[in-house]
């Protein structure tokens, strides 16, 4: 499991804010993603968790280039994405899939069903012939668990689960190797989640997929995932093996988001203590010097306003956490340059 | 669910999958099924209808013409309505219900002729403009800006001066001018549309920009234009009218409507039918265009034509 398909060297995605008014120069960078080193492994499921505007659908999509990266390094397989021509990119999208938050939203409410299904077999020239295909978009609607009989059907006559599936199954119908869920099921009824969550799973056993599962819905990762990436505010903060990062976080940040999970327990509910942070978080268009976490943590110390944390050992085997509290590893805080590496560890 | 094998038990179907009959329906081809439907809308159809039959009347003009356009009669000038003349007579004794069939050739002609022109300029600058905004939208649309600031009939009226009057040159001029209209609602309604989830999840499966703009952008952002179809033919026959008033469309002593319309007006007061015609011509026309894109509009979308097909069976 040592062979990593995916992998972010940092990756930044930041968005001109433009200032109201006719002149469009001026205003700020929105740092929606801001230096993420993520490596995923082939066959594994590495669950992306964070809270809101951390920047985890800025970079699921920023993998398959659907937001151009406006810094850093993504390869694929091997290959450097952000180098791509447009022949590689197609190529790409073929092997990388995504399924969509919003069912309701992610189908064309034009387009039948087979439609939808079928577009990857058109694009990519897979299937030759109006039969082929056509048998070729009833078998993946019977591998998501549809009626292949559905598939003269518009978007609009099935429920959400239901939509979700179509996602699905056009996402797979290029015979993906990676599939990017972007908060997959956070828009789903709770008991179709469970349902849709036990689908995900089942696919990725049985195609041998690789996948991204983002979502803030910290017992869906965990029940899903092999490791966990913890984001806050456009980074990666801490990653790790899903069993080791839940119960032993290493970073402050990641012990509150998980000390606000409850416990399906009376007992041991009464007995969590709750981390609760002091504020917001801030603006990711004015991260704070240093460590971003900082302005919230309950640790901090000297170094965290002027040596921003790079990922190091910390905790269990595998596991990696971006906090001073570990040893005081990152890149100073200049005055004017904000280049300056000192010690940066090997992830 | 059909009973194929799986590896794990499908999971049970949501509530809503025992509403949906799992035959398969697609047996009739599109354009049947959406006539059918549109056949359903009294108003869409009888427009349709009356169109077909105005369409129709255009076509085997000459042959349905009583007299020929510019027959003249001197004993017969102004006669109202009769059995002989069933539109009455002009004031040089031509037979107006002849011209009237005449001049729904030259309309419509340089009705269709405009939209078309307007449509297929309009649209694609707008789809252009509003698919890849930044320099394309700031250069195609401050163009149309240009365009749009002219009075429309100035405008018309140049660019006759520039190619000289005739109903081919009219419609091109009447064209020119809708340009704008067609290139800011489909670069309105393809701004909303290009936004869309479902927009960014076909390029994630690798569909090229032409796809996305022909297979997903256009046919969604598609209603407003059809209503501007068929709200601009209505009007690219009054404009005609106009036009041929200040005598720069059809040449006098050929008949169109808008010309009839504008030669009657100085009889008005002693011999109505001159203008009542030409001008009821003109409204039914423009009528059913209006009625006939509302139809249409809602049947070309699968949500409304559920509903519609859904009440009928």
């Amino acid at each position: 499991m040592s062979d990593v398909l995916v992998s972010a060297r940092g990756l930044e995605v930041h968005f001109p804010v433009r200032s109201v008014g006719l002149r469009r120069t001026g205003g700020g960078v929105l740092r929606a993603v801001d230096g993420v080193d993520l490596d995923i492994h082939r066959g594994e499921t590495v669950g992306l968790v964070g809270e809101s505007g951390c920047g985890k659908s800025t970079l699921g999509n920023a993998l398959l280039r659907l937001v151009p990266p406006t810094g850093g390094r993504i390869t694929f397989d091997g290959s450097d994405v952000t180098a791509l021509d447009r022949r590689g990119l197609k190529e790409m999208r073929r092997r990388a899939g995504m399924v969509f938050q919003d069912p309701f939203a992610s189908l064309d409410p034009r387009r039948t069903v087979a439609q939808t299904v079928a577009e990857p077999l058109e694009v990519h020239k897979l299937r030759s012939g109006r039969r082929e295909r056509a048998a070729r978009v009833g078998e993946l609607l019977e591998m998501v668990g549809l009626d292949p009989a559905v598939a003269s059907r518009y978007p609009h006559e099935f429920s959400g689960g239901q939509r979700q599936r179509v996602g699905i199954a056009r996402a797979l119908a290029g015979e993906p190797d990676f599939l990017v869920c972007d908060e997959a099921i956070a828009s789903l009824d709770v008991s179709v989640q469970a349902q849709v969550l036990n689908l995900l799973r089942r696919l990725q056993r049985q195609l041998g997929l690789t996948l991204l599962f983002i979502s803030h819905d910290l017992s869906a990762v965990r029940h899903l995932s092999d490791r966990i990436a913890v984001m806050y505010l456009g980074r990666v903060v801490e990653v790790g093996p899903a069993a080791t990062v839940a119960s032993d976080p290493q970073m402050p940040y990641t012990q509150a988001l998980l000390s606000a999970v409850p416990v399906p327990h009376p007992a041991r509910e009464r007995a969590r203590q709750r981390i609760v942070l002091r504020g917001d978080v801030p603006s990711p268009s004015a991260v704070p010097s240093g460590c971003r976490f900082r302005t919230r943590c309950p640790y901090v110390f000297e170094p965290c306003p002027d040596v921003d944390p790079a990922l190091q050992p910390a905790g269990a085997p595998g596991q990696l956490a971006a906090c001073h509290l570990h040893g005081v590893v990152g890149i100073p805080v200049a005055d004017d340059t904000p280049e300056g590496v000192t010690t940066t560890p090997t992830s | 669910m059909t009973g194929q094998p799986l590896p794990e038990p499908a999971p049970s179907p949501t509530a809503t999958d025992a509403g949906i009959p799992s035959t398969q329906r697609a047996a009739r081809p599109r354009w049947r099924e959406t006539l059918g439907l549109l056949a359903r809308n009294p108003a869409a159809a009888v427009s349709g209808a009356l169109l077909l039959l105005i369409v129709l009347v255009a076509v085997f003009d000459e042959a349905l013409a009583p007299t020929g356009p510019n027959e003249i009669s001197v004993e017969d000038r102004l006669q109202p309505p009769s059995l002989e003349h069933p539109f009455g007579t002009d004031d040089l004794g031509r037979d107006i219900f002849s011209r009237v069939i005449l001049g729904a050739a030259v309309s419509l002609r340089v009705g269709f002729l405009a939209v078309a022109v307007a449509l297929v300029i309009g649209s694609l600058i707008g789809l252009l403009a509003g698919f890849y905004g930044r320099w394309v939208d700031d250069v195609l649309m401050r163009i149309m800006d240009m365009l749009f600031a002219f009075p429309a009939v100035l405008l018309a009226i140049a660019v006759l001066a520039v190619r000289g009057p005739g109903s081919g040159n009219t419609a091109l001029a009447i064209g020119i001018v809708y340009i704008p209209v067609f290139a800011r609602v489909t670069r309105a309604s393809v701004l909303g549309v290009r936004e869309e989830v479902y927009v960014r999840a076909s390029r994630s499966v690798g569909a090229s920009d032409l796809r996305l703009l022909t297979r997903h952008v256009l046919p969604n952002a598609a209603p407003p234009i059809i209503v501007q179809t068929s709200i601009s033919l209505a009007f690219a026959v009054l404009a005609e009218a106009a036009l041929s008033f200040l005598g720069l469309g059809t040449q006098p002593p050929n008949p169109s409507w808008g010309l009839m319309l504008a030669e009657g007006r100085g009889f008005i007061d002693i011999a109505w039918w001159l203008a009542f015609f030409p001008g009821m011509a003109i409204f039914l026309t423009v009528l059913c265009f209006n009625l006939l894109g509302d139809g249409l509009r809602d049947v070309l979308d699968p949500r409304q034509r559920t509903l519609m097909a859904g009440g009928a069976r």
